[in-house]
């Protein structure tokens, strides 16, 4: 599956949700793909579903996919709790 | 044979191709993974010097007109475009000064007790840049540039971090993570300053910004608009003789906003060059930095403070947009013009806004912001003689990081006291 992550440059913040949310994925056993991008390259992108910070993913809700908002980029429970449910239906819906 | 090998050590694209390949192997990731992730580097860097090449070519015919309409000459302070520009120069050096800065930035956090690891990817590489540029106006260059730069950063890797990190604690409310950015400390100090006279019990948290400045999330559009205004306000003033001659008899109106329409597209370019090699570097560094200092802070990128306060973060920007255009307006009696500069404005005021509501509230917000705004555009301006970025061929373009700008200006003083 593939995860797109949001910031308003594409590096920095969203490269860190990136590495947070696979790191994530693989302690809970899936493996997630995927790439940061910045808010202007985030429209219609492929993938399984977005993670962005609170303020960024209020921009993206013409998504056709899930966007999950963070509102704390520094605490890692929240993004796990946010998270891990969406890969685990995702994981469900692909049969995976 | 021999030839061959130094001529691909001194490209930098294919010193940080290998940097990534030495990166993912050490991290024991897939060949697949390998191939794609250096690969990944080498467009990157490709695509990052080819929107510096968009970007010059769109200043240069405004460097013209500035000059023309004003006798003056007009800089946009932005540090990704002026490194990246510089590339074809001093590219080995950068890339190298690069890598082994991180290398000493590790053995610092390993055996002091300053653990923080600078995982800022292109704030790495402009200040690589920047180090070249610096000690070549010096007259040093090659190793000997490698060495110092190397050092000079390494060092400044985790005493920037360590500056700002007693304010971070009052942003963040913890101590698990650091500042990451060269404009740290000059944003600690405007949310101090903002702090001196605002009210902390009233937060900029309680006001309710309009849904109508939610545009300026999108740095792009921002900076169109920004662009297309200096541009075209500049034309305005050139006599309509010397503009024919610039525009080739275009319509002066049009040129005016597709040049500066151009310059924005050729920004978008080389940031996505610098995502796509960063996103392969970055945590490969981060990979190797965590199995050498055990319990580092890693110092990050400024906007992992704007979810604290999102409306300071718009009050804090509008404030300091309205302390640089200040800076722009009194450009008569600086050594250059710094025009409204969004990138460099935007992240650092929105931060002292942060900063500034922490300790002061909204007046603290908006304290924050103008002092960080003025004082920055300020500081570009009067450290502007002290490089040279002309003898590149690079019009239009400097420095925009306070802190870089600072050990720049440091490292001139000792330069002339030992007559260098």
């Amino acid at each position: 599956m593939r995860v797109v992550t949001v910031c308003g440059m594409g590096f920095g913040t969203s490269l860190m949700l990136l590495m947070e949310v696979q790191a994530i994925a693989k302690k809970h056993g899936f493996a997630v793909d995927g790439e940061a991008v910045d808010l202007g390259s985030a429209k219609g992108k492929d993938c399984d579903f977005m993670v962005a910070s609170g303020e960024i993913a209020s921009e993206l809700d013409g998504e056709s996919v899930e966007v999950v908002a963070i509102d704390n980029l520094l605490d890692k429970q929240e993004i796990e709790e946010k998270v891990m449910p969406v890969i685990r239906r995702i994981a469900e819906t692909k049969g995976a | 044979m021999l030839d061959f090998v130094t001529a691909i050590l001194s490209n930098p694209a294919f010193i940080l191709g290998i940097i990534s390949a030495i990166g993912l192997i050490a991290l024991r990731k897939s060949t697949s993974d390998i191939i794609k992730g250096t690969l990944k580097t080498l467009f990157g860097f490709l695509i990052l010097q080819a929107g510096a090449g968009i970007i010059v070519n769109a200043l240069v015919p405004f460097s013209t007109m500035f000059t023309s309409a004003f006798g003056l000459n007009g800089i946009v302070a932005e540090d990704n475009s002026l490194v990246a520009a510089v590339q074809t120069v001093l590219g080995k050096e950068t890339a190298l000064i690069m890598v082994f800065s991180f290398l000493i930035n590790l053995i610092l956090a390993r055996i002091t007790p300053w653990k923080y690891i600078f995982l800022t990817g292109h704030m790495m590489f402009s200040f690589a840049g920047t180090m070249a540029i610096t000690l070549d106006q010096m007259g040093i260059t090659g190793v000997q540039a490698i060495v110092i730069g190397s050092l000079v950063q390494g060092v400044s890797m985790v005493l920037f971090p360590a500056i700002s990190q007693p304010f971070v604690r009052k942003v963040a409310g913890n101590d698990n993570v650091a500042f990451g950015f060269w404009g740290s400390s000059w944003i600690s100090l405007s949310g101090w300053v903002g702090g001196l006279v605002g009210d902390k019990t009233k937060s900029s948290e309680d006001i309710k910004v309009p849904k109508q400045l939610d545009f300026l999330k999108d740095m792009s559009v921002l900076m169109g608009i920004v662009m297309v205004l200096v541009y075209v306000i500049t034309a305005l003033f050139v006599d309509p003789a010397t503009m024919a001659e610039i525009t080739n008899g275009q319509n002066t109106f049009l040129f005016a906003i597709i040049t500066a329409l151009t310059f924005v597209a050729g920004v978008l370019v080389l940031l996505q060059g610098v995502r796509m090699f960063l996103g392969e570097i970055i945590p490969a560094f981060k990979g190797v930095g965590e199995k050498i200092v055990p319990g580092a802070k890693p110092a990050l990128d400024v906007p992992i403070f704007y979810s604290f306060a999102p409306v300071a973060v718009t009050i804090g920007f509008l404030s300091a947009m309205v302390g640089g255009l200040l800076v722009t307006f009194i450009s008569k009696w600086l050594p250059v013009v710094v025009l409204p500069s969004v990138i460099g404005l935007f992240f650092m005021g929105g931060a002292a806004g942060v900063f500034g509501n922490a300790v002061g509230g909204r007046r603290g917000a908006v304290v924050g912001g103008f002092f960080l705004g003025f004082t920055f555009s300020l500081l570009i301006a009067l450290a502007y003689p002290l490089v040279d970025v002309g003898k590149y061929g690079i019009q239009g373009l400097w420095f925009a990081s306070p802190d870089a700008v600072i050990v720049v200006i440091i490292m001139r003083l000792a330069g002339m006291l030992f007559g260098v």
